[in-house]
């Protein structure tokens, strides 16, 4: 074989999923009737909106504290409690702690609850429990479990065998070996997926403000819907401020939880 | 005492690992189980604490006040007692690296205390002086604070010896104390277990003739599943390549050699990944 027969057969093969990849772009953009004027004629209309955001409305700036407010005890109160459901969860979903049938159905109801966005959630509960904070809660619960239970999970059927094994001949129980095996093997790692959560919860609690949990989310649907524009930038700039601090915050904890985890 | 008899081990494919293993350990013993890799000295270990189930035999050890536990066969409550008298040292990586040493050390003692406390409350002040105690026994008490993770594989050994005399058992089994060290931490490792061998006995496995000759007081030979020898550790040549030497029948049957994936250029294989 020489080298361009290597080549070829190499670089040939990304040839077919690439021009399947294309066909399937360009048969997508027709069915939408994309055409280059649209897109032209958008733009410009676009920047002429854009105008109408500017200058920002500042005087309404006081009024939207409040509102931030809502939207960060909404991550700050549904992420731990996210988290000690998502243990449940985890210890449930682990091969090395659960029967198999228990693993089974708490895997499934995870990874069908994983495949419902957060807003789905919300509306379903909304019809439950009415408008407000409290739907937005459960919603962000309901939503963490999904992610931060299988973590955990997969961290638990990691540890190693061989040290539960170990604890299991000094005649500990079951409870006792989760107690002494368990948690502390996987608590940096449910922590540090935490941090990770509270940052995705900030963005989903703006995001389910907009379609009725409150908060700033729904200052920024108002405001829109009142052609208040000036008023909508302010909004948009304080859930920005929101969603940029907590993932700063969020990684500088991680880092020191992972840092801990190092020497640990 | 510990006695075992008969104990023998079949996979569901017919496979014998373990075949009629037949032997007792008494006070002041240290018997060395000598036998090349897969021969089943690990296996035999975990038939007598309950982790493997044996297919045939039983072993019988005598627990707290007399009392004889057939390990092979109990399960749950029971099966806990008799381990909680079984000091089982494992190879020192199957320690619990993120807790300190010293509450790996007092994780000994879970099979004695009430489960509901040591779960809500952990341990006592006064558990926690024995198992600096037991710390210092090994040389090991200036560690105590250290996270496990961040011991040498001869430190993390010492802690797993630790741990099996702060368990108080009536018998301790050591699974390879020494395999993964080098030959001065190996001695000092040594130089541990045989002192606790005139307070209970110990049952270990070894690869190194020369340490169970040095330290032990009789030494079982394991090969394909069954003992070969038993009797002095003092070993003739012949005797240990009685255990140890190559048979043409028991050669396992290679893994077929995979051809290299890749085209081949010159034969010369490219790495896939790596077309430069």
């Amino acid at each position: 074989m020489t080298w361009a027969d290597f080549r070829l057969e190499r670089y040939g093969r990304i040839v077919k999923p690439g021009a399947v990849l294309l066909l399937l772009t360009v048969l997508a953009l027709w069915r939408v009737d994309a055409n280059v004027a649209d897109l032209a004629s958008g733009i410009t209309k676009g920047v002429s909106i854009f105008r109408l955001f500017l200058p920002p409305a500042w005087s309404a700036f006081p009024s939207m504290i409040q509102p931030a407010l809502v939207t960060v005890l909404l991550a700050l109160t549904a992420t731990p409690i996210g988290a000690a459901c998502a243990l449940a969860f985890g210890l449930a979903a682990a091969r090395n702690v659960a029967p198999p049938w228990l693993r089974a159905s708490a895997r499934t109801a995870m990874a069908f609850e994983r495949g419902l966005p957060e807003i789905v959630i919300l509306l379903i509960l909304v019809a439950a429990f009415g408008l407000g904070p409290f739907a937005g809660i459960i919603a962000l619960v309901i939503g963490s479990v999904g992610m931060l239970g299988k973590l955990v999970g997969d961290a638990i059927e990691e540890i190693d065998p061989g040290t539960v094994d170990s604890v299991a001949c000094v005649g500990a129980t079951h409870a006792q070996m989760i107690r002494f095996v368990v948690l502390p093997e996987i608590l940096p790692a449910l922590l540090a997926n935490m941090m990770f959560r509270f940052e995705v919860n900030i963005r989903a609690s703006v995001l389910l403000g907009a379609v009725g949990a409150g908060g700033i989310g729904y200052e920024l649907t108002l405001a829109m819907n009142q052609l208040e524009y000036g008023k909508a930038t302010v909004a948009a700039f304080v859930s920005f401020v929101l969603v940029f601090v907590s993932e700063r915050a969020s990684n500088l904890i991680r880092s020191r939880v992972l840092a801990g985890d190092r020497l640990a | 005492m510990l006695r075992v008899t008969n104990l023998t081990k079949r996979l569901p494919d017919g496979t014998v690992l373990l075949d009629g293993i037949t032997f007792t350990v008494r006070k002041g013993e240290f018997v060395g189980i000598l036998g090349a890799s897969g021969a089943g000295k690990s296996l035999t270990m975990r038939c007598i604490v309950g982790l493997t189930s044996a297919s045939e035999g039983e072993v019988a050890f005598t627990g707290e006040q007399g009392k004889t536990y057939t390990t092979t066969t109990i399960k749950g409550a029971d099966l806990r007692r008799a381990r909680r008298n079984i000091g089982m040292i494992f190879q020192g990586s199957n320690l619990v690296k993120r807790l300190s040493v010293l509450e790996n050390v007092m994780v000994g003692r879970l099979g004695r205390i009430n489960p509901l406390r040591s779960w809500l409350y952990g341990f006592t002040d006064r558990e926690a002086e024995e198992a600096m105690d037991a710390l210092s026994r090994v040389d090991m008490a200036r560690f105590a604070a250290r996270p496990t993770g961040s011991l040498s594989g001869g430190e993390m050994q010492r802690v797993a010896i630790a741990r099996a005399i702060f368990q108080r058992p009536l018998c301790y089994l050591a699974d390879e104390p020494i395999a993964s060290l080098d030959p001065k931490n190996s001695l000092a490792i040594m130089r541990l277990l045989q002192p606790l061998a005139s307070e209970h006995p110990i049952l270990g496995s070894f690869h190194q003739p020369a340490m169970t000759a040095e330290f032990c007081t009789r030494v079982l030979g394991l090969r394909n599943g069954t003992i070969v020898y038993d009797g002095s550790p003092k070993m003739s040549p012949s005797q240990l390549a009685a255990i140890y030497s190559q048979e043409p029948n028991d050669e396992r049957p290679s893994e077929p050699q995979r051809r290299p994936k890749g085209p081949m250029i010159g034969g010369a294989v490219m790495a896939a990944g790596n077309p430069a």
